[in-house]
């Protein structure tokens, strides 16, 4: 699997990303770390505590993250919810989660796959 | 050469590393996870940093915390802040300018927008912190004449007043004593710093109208006389009109407050004073204090009316109302400052003064005076990049400035473009475009350029040859060096420009060949053999030179019989034959119609050469049969005239002809006797 690749099947605008960065070393490196981001996680625990401050914090980075490096797909879902959020709406949040759960689980898949193919 | 130093400051690991990733080539990256961090390195270490890119969502303390507290603690004046973030509600972005963010630049970023951004930044500052430090500098030196002016012409009243000299700096040391406790008492004056030292120096003019007062009444012993007295009264006036007068600098704060002093400081609290008979705060501030000054000085002074009053007597005069009447906050001012005042004014008083001026430079420096002015030269700054960088653009020239210490180049678009390098460069010497584009040695022959100027000669201009794109060109070399203005100067920063003169060079080159070539058999002519002739002498002194001037023999008829044409070809043939004949480094020319030079240059003996060439040059051309008469000539000494080596070859020559043509004759000094 190309770096390409991964992008279409994230989602993402590989394009984009490359006119910005202008490297594919930067991409592909930057594409690998975001796996390791403990933002998701953060949400998640923020959510369950009830801590609308964090759980904004998390979602936004998030947002950022994508933003970087071009992930549309998880940006959309995740830019949503981080507006909920900013407003202090925790009840408005949930119903917007499993949509972030999803495109995020396709995103770390995508990049899984991509990873293996960069040891091997 | 330090790298510049830049702060990121970002929550998410990955958004830190991205910029860092970006300007890791020329700049010095440190990070901070969160504002609170920030804040922290930025406590101990601020002044490393050149610039801040900063985050607004944050845990902990925000982006907005951390300008909030830069602000507080006036770092945001000093140190460029960009904001970088996702957050595109212009309310955020107002308010991290408010804030004083000096950029923003919107997630997800471009990795040459970054780029030219900090770049930009970061040289921005730099040239704004110069700037604020000559105008400062400026403004001190402004301040230092003035103050050199007001205490000559004060000092001028004091002579003819025969005063110790010593009461212009009691007023102004007392003045300044009873200004500063005064706003520490009360706000209903509103002084700033800047007339506080303007009433200060001002002070010392308060008797210059004594200049209009006749030297018998000013210096009498004794009483005056209710006429005498009413002549002294009008020194207030004559002060103030003189200061009136001065139609150009009627508006200048200094002459302003001076002209209150002058006029109002014989005026009373109680409205018995003179000129005006004002009363109570109608008096100027200035006038009030500068009055009690004086009036506490004259007391424990000695005049030639009286004797010295002691500083007790004198404050305890003053504040029963013995000796004039006051705003009663001034005189309870004068009892707060009494033992400082009198402490201070036993001292050397001069001595204060010096010492208190070098504060006054110093408060002068940093006051907003000196930033509306940076603003104005900023602006006309600004104004003047304008118009150079519009004359650039219609110049096919590669121009460029290069700074010193910040070790940046900029380059004008048309070169940037030329050379395929961005416009702003920092750390040109490691650019591998540039070692490319100019060859890898570029920067320490720049280097070598730079130390053939000096402050007197700052200017040095040379044509190279240099292979710009590969391809090798002349280039006219103009460059100017701008120094440092100290004791020992450096090199601030070059100015110059390349300027593409291949065509006129190589036209003028070969202009110039031409001129010393004979057109006909391409050899030198007599004015090239001349100037080839210094230069080899001089190049080679030690070798052995020998001079042989030859003519065809029976070139006229030749020409006669067989045409001009075939003149022509002669002399070509001979031409030929003669470099043939000869080494690279001997020296031919066509002196005249017929006649030809050749200069040897050679080791053991020159006979066998000699013999050799005559051989070669003779010999048929088509029915002609071409033979030459040469005299030959060797150099004896060193240096030895040209025009006299060939006077004697020219006679061996005429021997040889005379001896019956087609043959050689060496120079010898009975030639010189027939």
């Amino acid at each position: 699997m190309t770096i390409r690749e991964c992008y279409d099947a994230l989602g993402g605008n590989y394009d984009d990303v490359m006119g910005r960065l202008r490297s594919e070393r930067l991409v592909q490196k930057f594409v690998l770390k975001f796996c390791s981001d403990g933002s998701f996680d953060l949400l998640l625990r923020s959510l369950e505590e009830g801590n609308v401050q964090e759980a904004f914090r998390a979602a936004h980075t998030i947002k950022g993250m994508c933003q970087n490096l071009s992930f549309t797909r998880l940006e959309r879902s995740a830019t949503a919810i981080t507006e909920v959020l900013r407003g202090g709406d925790l009840a408005g949040a949930a119903p917007l989660l499993p949509a972030v759960r999803e495109d995020y689980e396709v995103t770390v898949r995508a990049i899984s796959e991509f990873a293996e193919n960069v040891q091997a | 050469m330090q790298k510049e130093r830049i702060l990121i400051v970002d929550d998410s690991e990955m958004n830190r590393s991205i910029l860092a990733d970006m300007l890791n080539d020329e700049f010095e990256c440190e990070e901070a996870e969160d504002g609170e961090r920030a804040l922290g390195i930025l406590r101990t270490s601020a002044g490393k940093f050149s610039l801040v890119l900063l985050d607004i969502v944050m845990p902990k303390k925000d982006g907005f915390d951390v300008l909030a507290e830069m602000n507080r603690t006036g770092l945001i004046e000093d140190l460029p802040v960009i904001m970088v973030s996702a957050e595109t509600a212009s309310a955020q972005i107002e308010r991290a300018y408010e804030l004083g963010a000096t950029d923003f630049i919107m997630r997800p970023f471009d990795a040459s927008i970054v780029h030219r951004r900090v770049v930009n930044t970061i040289f921005l500052y730099a040239k704004q912190r110069k700037l604020v430090g000559i105008i400062e500098s400026q403004i001190a030196e402004k301040e230092r004449s003035s103050s050199m002016m007001v205490d000559i012409l004060s000092h001028i009243v004091e002579f003819r007043n025969g005063e110790s000299g010593q009461h212009i700096l009691h007023v102004r040391t007392i003045t300044d004593f009873l200004l500063r406790a005064l706003i520490r008492k009360t706000d209903r004056y509103l002084l700033t710093e800047a007339e506080i030292s303007v009433i200060g120096m001002a002070s010392a003019l308060h008797d210059i109208g004594k200049i209009g007062i006749d030297d018998k009444i000013l210096n009498k012993p004794g009483k005056l006389t209710d006429e005498e007295f009413a002549a002294m009264k009008q020194h207030s006036l004559i002060g103030a009109n003189m200061l009136e007068s001065l139609a150009e600098h009627r508006e200048d704060p200094l002459v302003k407050c001076a002209y209150e002093i002058c006029r109002w400081h014989h005026e009373r609290w109680d409205g018995r004073g003179y000129p005006d008979g004002l009363k109570g705060d109608e008096i100027p501030i200035s006038a009030q204090i500068v009055a009690l000054a004086d009036v506490y000085d004259a007391l424990t002074s000695e005049r030639v009316y009286k004797p010295p009053f002691s500083p007790e007597q004198a404050k305890e005069m003053i504040l029963t109302g013995k000796c004039g009447a006051f705003n009663p906050l001034l005189l309870e001012c004068l009892s707060d400052e009494f033992d400082r005042i009198r402490e201070m004014l036993s001292k050397n008083v001069s001595e204060k003064a010096a010492k208190r001026e070098i504060r006054n430079f110093a408060d002068a420096a940093i006051h907003a005076k000196g930033a509306s002015a940076s603003e104005r030269t900023l602006k006309l700054l600004d104004y003047e990049r304008m118009k150079f960088n519009f004359y650039a653009e219609l110049t096919e020239e590669i121009q460029f400035e290069y700074n010193v210490p910040e070790d940046f180049l900029k380059m004008s678009s048309w070169g940037a473009k030329k050379l395929g390098i961005p416009q702003e460069l920092f750390h040109p010497a490691t650019n591998p475009k540039l070692s490319e584009q100019l060859g890898e040695n570029w920067f320490s022959g720049l280097g070598a350029f730079l130390k053939k100027m000096s402050p007197a000669r700052p200017e040095f201009r040379r044509e190279c040859m240099l292979a710009v794109g590969g391809e090798h060109r002349w280039y006219d070399v103009i460059m100017r060096s701008i120094w440092t203005d100290d004791a020992s100067p450096s090199i601030e920063s070059v100015i110059g420009k390349l300027v593409d003169v291949h065509d006129t060079h190589v036209a003028m080159s070969e202009l110039k060949e031409k001129s010393i070539r004979d057109p006909l058999t391409g050899l030198l002519n007599r004015e090239g053999t001349g100037e080839e002739l210094i230069r080899k002498f001089e190049k080679f002194p030690e070798k052995k030179y020998a001079v042989a001037v030859f003519d065809v023999d029976s070139f006229k008829s030749a020409n006669d019989v067989y045409g001009h044409l075939f003149g022509d070809k002669v002399l070509c043939e001979v031409s030929e034959r003669l470099v043939h004949s000869t080494r690279v480094h001997d020296l031919c020319a066509r002196i005249g119609g017929d006649e030809f030079l050749i200069v040897f240059e050679y080791d053991a003996d020159i006979h066998p050469i000699i013999a050799r060439v005559f051989r070669s040059l003779c010999g048929p051309v088509g029915e002609f049969d071409l033979t030459v008469s040469m005299g030959v000539v060797e150099m004896t000494e060193k240096g030895q005239d040209f025009t006299e080596l060939f006077r004697r070859a020219d006679l061996a020559l005429y021997a040889a002809k005379n001896g019956g043509k087609a043959s050689y004759r060496f120079y010898d000094e009975s030639l010189e006797e027939e």
